[in-house]
């Protein structure tokens, strides 16, 4: 036999993993705990889906930085030489930095809201909390938006008005984003096993929510009501963040939009660990 | 993110223990229901779990509907007051007909769902070989494959570097492991699973009908695996039809019945129970050898089987007689009634059939009434699960009336006879030249 002797448990070199499980729900510090004691498969399986993609292709991950290299390109060209706003600063850097966040935004709540009915071959044969798998899609994403921020800061320092100290916001900017879209992403595909309209309304929803964002237009351009709304809408804060670490220009509502956006990540976070920790282990009986 | 171990389906290959004389090289004796002495491993208290029907699962639209209608779920346990505790270095088998709750139970066991009401406690880590390549994706590598599996199965990156070359040598793919998976043969693949199942000491193995581990000789390597975990401490619990698996491997075994426990004890007992459930209680519905009743002069025929002691039973040993009791009601007359034996093994072949013979005054039923007929057997039967029922002709054969209920029984056949009889051969072994 190749394997080592096993003699005794006690000789047993891997922690001991057990559980105990009544009908009575569990707690969020639980679930947290479980979450990142599997954070090893949430890694392996987020490098394994971002990466996967490009296996047989003859250009491999670079795909993973032509793909924005590309829309930057695009949006630079149209937002410059086609459609002209004028913001102060290059338009085209503006779009982008817009769009960047929203991307990410909009493909983690798409894919991620479906992730835990999409995982039902896995999970229904072995636990790991189910949590982990929209997490799955949020870290895949984060591999390849990292190429797009390169990509950003590249054409701020180029064509654009040149990095200063604001771009420091980039982290606070990319730590608000993952904590909202995490939180939202985990309400959603919790509730997706219980509604599973939920796919589409998602889907029509992201779809209004682009244009509820000013992503390829300024903030101000809205007045009254209208950027009242605007300022709520937790995508906005977000979307401005990234914004103000590239560009002194058009980050008029930074803080109130940023406030809405922690507020918004406060309320899901606590929806979603609720939802979790009540019904981690009875999903899989929907799937 | 893909999932699906087998793009194609349920297409690895199904083998199972049921030939384990031969791929083990030599006799198996049963195991012996000793006492359980190590430390509790597994322990269920009243464990229930119950669903909701899927049909009945509620979309937003019907929600909104039943709010209106106040239309009650319709919902069932599919495992009800279960109650067990099993020990280190046991293993416990788990029989029951489809739909009886095994896999429920394999499912709480793996920690996937939790029980509704009652506890249910796993002592240490679990490999339930029921997801053997869980999480491998076709065009990943095996060695891309292995880390994934492992991550899943709750090995960190450092615990499965120290582990991978043991997995590689195990699953014999030292050649393939950079190959991506979707180019192995199912055998290849299920063969790498495996290893990465077993290799990080499992505490608990949860083994269901898919030991389906390439050929017969890497079989034999996952068995000794197993017995080698085994001894080490590990507890296996096998859900299987294998019978035959069960008794090999089983010390003490849980028969489930509609998500109740009926019987935990002695596999040989379980089997028995197993089979006597299966007796009272039919696959399908009404036999298609009943007659229309108020033609035929029997109103029922009725087979029980009773061991060498006199007691029912449903487990019987080739070498001991047993007496299969036929007990047959006359609602008229019948001039010269045959009663016969008919016994068919689990797929419905016959294997046996004898009637007494068309005499004058043997069994003469004169007036309505019952007759028992004793049919004393030596059931010198091939290991496996069989059926009997008793058999009366009257006048012509078409006038003939098959007990409608068969009883159903297993029977522990002589070690290494496979095949549908047992021939009683013996072996003249001459070797040429020097042995």
């Amino acid at each position: 036999m190749p394997f080592r002797p096993t003699t005794a448990r006690a000789d047993r070199r891997y922690a001991i993993d057990g559980f105990e499980l009544t009908g009575t729900p569990d707690t969020a510090r639980h679930l947290l705990a479980d979450v990142w004691r599997a954070r090893t498969l949430l890694v392996t399986l987020a490098r394994q889906d971002f990466f996967v993609r490009f296996r047989r292709t003859s250009f491999g991950v670079l795909w993973a930085v032509g793909l924005p290299l590309i829309q930057a390109v695009v949006l630079a060209i149209v937002f410059t030489r086609v459609v002209r706003i004028q913001t102060g600063g290059n338009y085209g850097i503006y779009v982008f930095a817009g769009m960047l966040p929203w991307t990410f935004l909009s493909g983690t709540v798409m894919n991620g809201s479906t992730s835990i009915v999409d995982g039902a071959g896995m999970a229904t044969k072995i636990y790991f909390p189910r949590a982990v798998l929209p997490l799955v899609v949020l870290g895949s994403n984060l591999y390849g938006l990292l190429p797009g921020i390169v990509i950003l800061l590249l054409g701020s320092a180029t064509i654009g008005e040149g990095l200063q100290a604001d771009v420091v916001l980039l982290i606070p900017a990319v730590a608000l984003m993952v904590l909202f879209v995490a939180s939202l992403t985990l309400l959603l595909a919790g509730l997706h096993v219980y509604f599973r309209d939920l796919r589409f309304i998602v889907q029509a929803g992201t779809l209004v929510w682009f244009y509820a964002t000013p992503v390829i237009y300024p903030l101000d351009l809205a007045g009254g009501t209208l950027r009242t709304i605007l300022l709520i809408n937790p995508a906005t804060g977000i979307v401005t963040m990234f914004r103000a670490a590239v560009s002194n220009t058009g980050t008029s509502g930074l803080a109130p939009a940023v406030i809405a956006a922690v507020v918004w990540t406060v309320v899901l976070a606590t929806a979603a660990l609720v939802l979790h920790s009540r019904r981690d282990r009875v999903f899989v009986d929907l799937l | 993110m893909t999932i699906d171990p087998d793009p194609d389906g349920e297409q690895a290959p199904v083998a199972d223990f049921g030939d384990d004389d031969e791929l083990l090289g030599g006799p198996l004796p049963e195991p012996t229901a000793a006492a359980p002495t190590g430390p509790p491993i597994i322990v269920m208290e009243g464990a229930g779990k119950r669903y909701v029907k899927y049909e009945d699962t509620p979309t937003l639209m019907g929600r909104a509907v039943a709010l209106r209608t106040r239309t009650k779920r319709s919902q069932f346990w599919a495992l009800r007051d279960v109650g067990f505790e099993v020990h280190a270095g046991e293993t416990l088998g788990v029989i029951g007909r489809n739909g009886s709750g095994k896999s429920t139970m394999l499912r709480i066991f793996a920690g996937v769902t939790s029980p509704t009401e009652g506890r249910v406690a796993v002592m240490g880590r679990v490999a339930p070989l029921i997801s053997v390549g869980v999480g491998f994706h076709p065009e990943l590598t095996g060695r891309e494959n292995v880390y994934v599996n492992g991550s899943v199965l709750g090995l960190t990156t450092r615990e499965i570097d120290e582990l991978f070359e043991s997995i590689v040598d195990f699953a014999e793919l030292a050649d393939f492991i950079d190959t991506p998976v979707k180019f192995y043969s199912s055998g290849m693949f299920v063969r790498l699973g495996f290893a990465v199942a077993v290799a990080a000491q499992p505490d608990v193995l949860l083994i269901d009908e898919v030991l389906a581990v390439g050929d017969l000789r890497f079989q034999a390597k996952c068995y000794a695996r197993m017995q080698e975990l085994k001894e080490a401490g590990a507890t296996v619990v096998l859900v299987t039809h294998n019978l035959q698996a069960t008794r090999n491997l089983c010390e003490r075994t849980l028969v489930l019945h509609d998500g109740q426990q009926v019987f935990l004890g002695p596999t040989p007992e379980a089997i028995s129970v197993y089979h006597e459930l299966l007796t009272t209680a039919p696959r399908g519905g009404t036999p298609a050898t009943q007659k229309t009743e108020t033609l035929t002069p029997v109103e029922s025929i009725t087979t029980t089987l009773l061991g060498p002691d006199g007691a029912r039973t449903a487990y019987v040993h080739h070498d001991q007689p047993v007496t299969f009791r036929v007990a047959v009601r006359f609602r008229a007359a019948v001039e010269r009634p045959v009663y016969g034996l008919l016994v068919s093994s689990a797929n419905g072949v016959t294997v046996y059939s004898e009637s007494t013979e068309l005499k004058d005054g043997i069994g003469r039923v004169t007036a309505p009434g019952e007759v028992t007929v004793d049919v004393r057997v030596s059931p010198q039967l091939v290991t496996g699960s069989y059926e009997a029922r008793g058999v009366v002709h009257w006048g012509s054969t078409a006038d003939e009336r098959v007990g409608s209920r068969a009883v159903s029984f297993y029977v522990s056949g002589r070690r290494l006879v496979h095949g549908v009889a047992d021939l009683h051969a013996t072996f003249e072994v001459e070797a040429i030249g020097q042995p």
